[in-house]
This record gives C-alpha cells, structure tokens and sequence, in this order.
C-alpha cells in the first residue's frame, strides 16, 4: 500500500527498488555519514558524491521533478539556517549548503525507492524495537483517515460562519475541534484494536514481503562501501 | 524547528543517535511491560492525531498561523514515556514522509522535540498540581506547561547549533526563544482548552496516564542519563579534537588545512579516521547490543 502524495515513486520496478530493504538502509546511511565527514578543503570528493547521487537518481527512475519538487519544500529551512552565520565567507556557507543538500537528496532517494512497509520490515530485522515499528505503520495507515476527518471538520466550521470570530470564540472553537479529534483517535484505536484481535492478531504483525538478502544487495552493498573507503583514503 | 543534516558537528549528532536511541529502546521496553495490549494501537494512531492536528491552523497576528505542537497535551495524557514515544514515531515518519530534518540529526531532533518537550510539559503538569484540579487549575498548568515545554525545547535546539559553531549563542538563543515565545503561547492556549475540552466531555480519558506512572526515582534515572553524557558532550566540544565541521567553521579555511595537511598528513588523517570508525562501529554494537537484550525479555514474555 502507498499514498499518492507521500511516496507515488515507491513502487516502482528499478533495480533500486528491487533491493532489499535492510541493505539500502545500511547503505545510504553509510552514503550519508560520509558526506557529512567530508572535510571542507576536499571540493573535489563534494562533486563525486554529487555524481554518485547523480547515477543513483538515474538508475532508480524517479523523476527528477518530483525529487526537485520534495527539495524545493525543505529548501528554505536549509537556506535559513545556512544563512544564520553570515560572516563565515562564501565558501564556508556555499560547503555548509552542499553538504545539507547531498544528505537530502540521498534520504529522499533512500525513502522513495523503498514501500514504508518494506522499509519498517527492514527496520525491524536490524533490531528497532517492535512496539516503534508499529506505532509508524498505525501512523502511516490512519495518517490520511484522520487528516481527512480534520479536515471535514475545518469545512463543517467554515460553512457554519461568516469571516473570524472574536480570538476567544475563535480559540475555543478550534481547541474543542481538537479535543473532538483526540477522542474520535481513542476511539477508533480502541475499534482497531477489538479488529485486530478477532482477526488473529498474537502481538506481532506478519508482513509478506518477496524481498531475500540476494547477490544484487551484496553487489550494491560492496559497491558503496568500496566507493566510500576509496574517496576517503585515495583522494 | 527540525534541524537538517549537517548543521551538527558528528561528535554531536552520532552522541545525540546513541542517547535518544538507547532512551527509545527503554521506552519501548517499559511500554511493552506496562501499557495492557489492549493500548496497542493508541500510540500510534495519536501520532497520525498529531500529523492530523497540523492541519487544523490557527491565525495569529500578522497573516501568520500557529498549529498544536503536541508534545505536551500527549505527555500529559499518556504520561512522559508514552508520550515521547509517541512523540519520536512523529519525528521520524517527518524525517522519513517529508524529509523534515535529517536521517543523522535524528537523535538530535527527538531529543528536543520528544524527549525535552515530554518530559518538561509532564514535569510543570504535574508540579503546578494540574492533573488533580480543575477549572481554572487545569487551564493554568496546561498553559503554562504547553508554553514552557516549546521554550525549553527550542533552547535546547539553540544550544545544539551554538554548540556545533552553526550560530553564536546569543544569536540563536534570541532568534529562538522571540519566536517560539508566540508560538509557545499558541501551543499553551490550546494544550489547555483541549485539556478542560477532555476534562468536560470525556474525564475517564484524562486518567489514562495511570499506566504509565512516573516516580520520583525515574526522574532521578531520566536527570542522570541525560546529565552525564551533555557534561561529556560539553567538555569534549571545548577540547580540541578534530573535528570536520569544526575546521570548515573556522573563518579562513584553506590556510591552515594547507600548511597543516602537507607535514602531519599520515598519522593525524588516520587517526581521525580511527576515530570516526570507532565511533560508527560503538554505534552500531550499542544498538544492537540493547535490541538484543530487550528482544531477549520479550521472548521470555511470550512463553
């Protein structure tokens, strides 16, 4: 299962996809240390990153717009904190941005390429405990079932009134929504969870995933790791 | 605020990975030991509550609007361990949906906005006596600690980026502090009315934070875990180890680099690489270390 607006791109047939997901978290994990270690007086190992992440975007045919579009979203955060220390020069700060703009284009590549499913199965074999994998596939299906309850709630509200109430009124409308939400949440929990059991639910989920641990994962995984060894020790 | 890979140094954030790592790994197991399963689902759905409640905008001055934060409205209903919990399920399906902070600043980010919000808001909560009020009661503690968890939080966010040289100090505490001064009063305002909202129409739900008790031992506990590693962070942050990001923040990069990368090249560069390996792989057998154990206890539980 996917959300459209969340992860279109995740589904698809790439060779990127097709990896497993415990060797592409290991990996890009890896990837990303490494160009946070880069040390600032190597520009040219910026752009050997730039040019790996460049290959790897290519292979795992997610469009380029989409990928822009995702760091066009955080860019201002980046830029913002960037500028806040202006009297570093202009190498210091433009260094400070590449290495923030490598990182994430790697975790939108690493998110993009996997299903969250498969990724929190990932997770789960490389030991995150149980109750947090759960807890982020509860929040990744019923994420889009309660925005929309809020946000028939917000079009129930503006339908009822004419331009803003006073701040008082406006405050207790809006803390009683919430308040509204948080039971409607409870409660639903509480539905899922008689759900859960009657279907046989023991304290652990069962996910199906095809993906096994094959000579492509162990291609990939040595191919970073000896692109991270040799940028660091020959150049 | 999300801090974005980075802007920490590595000692920082890789020291940050490992604390808030090892704090979820025991949240979860005291979660497992004392929410009844019948809570399964409850932490999780809240943290889909939480992405829900950020929608809901509210307008402040100035054509700008403000959104419940969360942390300590679920702190105080779940009480801090869940809540926190839940709080890091939020941070990282950010990091991971929308790429909102960084996949090494991780640690970092759960611990400001899980760990200090939580516990913080728990902690006023229940000093200013609001969980046994009510009325006016309520709404004061509720305030107050929806206001001053955001602001201890976003001190704390401050202090990490002065720390890894981003900002100066007084810059970032400033800048910070003014803006999360209003939106800390919009989080307080509404932490409190859906607080006396609760209260009014579904008091039983209040009570839930019995579950998860938290005793005075456990703040020791909690006071000490933190307090330990910060005072090494601190003093390992004034010495001079090398340090990456430290040497791109210094204001003329390429004139020592030069005169010191051509003499003492072999044995300091691969000490550093030492290091950081050393520190990757104490990383790694942390964690994997601690899900042992914890998978180890469960294991006996199911039989």
């Amino acid at each position: 299962m996917r959300h459209s607006f969340i992860d279109r791109y995740s589904a698809l047939d790439s060779p990127l996809h097709l990896l497993e997901p415990r060797s592409k978290l290991v990996a890009f994990t890896t990837l990303i240390i490494a160009v946070l270690c880069i040390p600032a007086n190597k520009g040219i190992l910026f752009f050997m990153y730039f040019f790996a992440t460049a290959i790897l975007m290519g292979i795992s045919q997610v469009p380029l717009t989409f990928i822009m579009g995702r760091v066009l979203v955080i860019l201002p955060f980046i830029v913002l904190a960037t500028l806040a220390a202006p009297w570093r020069g202009f190498p210091g700060l433009a260094i400070l941005f590449i290495r923030a703009i490598l990182c994430l284009l790697l975790l939108i590549l690493l998110t993009n390429t996997t299903r969250f499913i498969e990724l929190l199965r990932g997770l789960r074999k490389l030991g995150c405990p149980e109750i947090l994998v759960m807890n982020l596939s509860f929040l990744y299906r019923y994420l889009f079932v309660l925005t929309e309850e809020a946000m028939r709630m917000k079009q129930a509200r503006d339908c009822r009134r004419v331009g803003r109430a006073p701040f008082r009124e406006e405050l207790k409308i809006l803390s009683s929504m919430l308040g509204t939400l948080l039971i409607r949440s409870f409660e639903r929990a509480e539905r899922m969870y008689s759900a859960m059991l009657s279907r046989g639910f023991s304290g652990e989920f069962q996910v199906y995933s095809p993906r096994i641990f094959s000579w492509r994962d162990l291609t990939f995984l040595s191919g970073a790791a000896l692109f991270v060894v040799m940028t660091f020790l020959i150049l | 605020m999300h801090i974005p890979d980075g802007f920490l140094t590595n000692r920082l954030a890789i020291s940050l990975d490992i604390l808030s790592g090892a704090g979820i790994l025991y949240a979860a197991h005291r979660a497992k030991i004392e929410f009844s399963s019948r809570r399964v689902p409850i932490m999780g759905v809240l943290g889909a509550f939480v992405f829900a409640a950020q929608m809901l905008n509210f307008p402040i001055l100035g054509g700008t609007s403000g959104h419940l934060i969360g942390g300590s409205l679920l702190a105080i209903l779940l009480g801090p361990m869940a809540g926190s919990l839940t709080m890091a399920t939020v941070i990282i399906a950010q990091a991971l949906f929308l790429q909102d902070g960084g996949l090494i600043a991780l640690g970092a980010n759960i611990f400001n906005i899980s760990a200090v919000t939580c516990f913080s808001g728990y902690g006023i909560f229940k000093l200013l006596g609001g969980s046994a009020g009510s009325g006016k009661r309520l709404l004061f503690a509720g305030l107050l600690s929806g206001w001053l968890s955001v602001m201890i939080s976003s001190a704390c966010c401050a202090l990490m980026m002065s720390l890894s040289g981003a900002i100066p100090i007084h810059i970032g505490l400033t800048t910070m502090l003014g803006y999360h001064a209003i939106v800390g009063i919009v989080e307080g305002m509404l932490t409190a009315g859906v607080l006396s909202f609760l209260f009014k129409v579904r008091p039983d739900l209040m009570s839930i934070d019995g579950m998860g008790r938290f005793g005075a031992a456990d703040w020791i506990g909690a006071l000490a875990f933190v307090a330990i590693p910060a005072c090494i962070l601190v003093a390992a942050g004034s010495s001079s180890l090398p340090d990456p990001l430290q040497k791109l923040l210094t204001v003329n990069p390429p004139l020592p680099e030069t005169a010191a990368g051509s003499e003492m090249l072999p044995s300091a560069r691969y000490a550093d690489y030492l290091m950081r390996g050393g520190l990757f792989v104490l990383f790694i057998g942390l964690w994997f270390a601690i899900s042992r154990l914890t998978r180890h206890r469960r294991g006996g539980h199911e039989a």
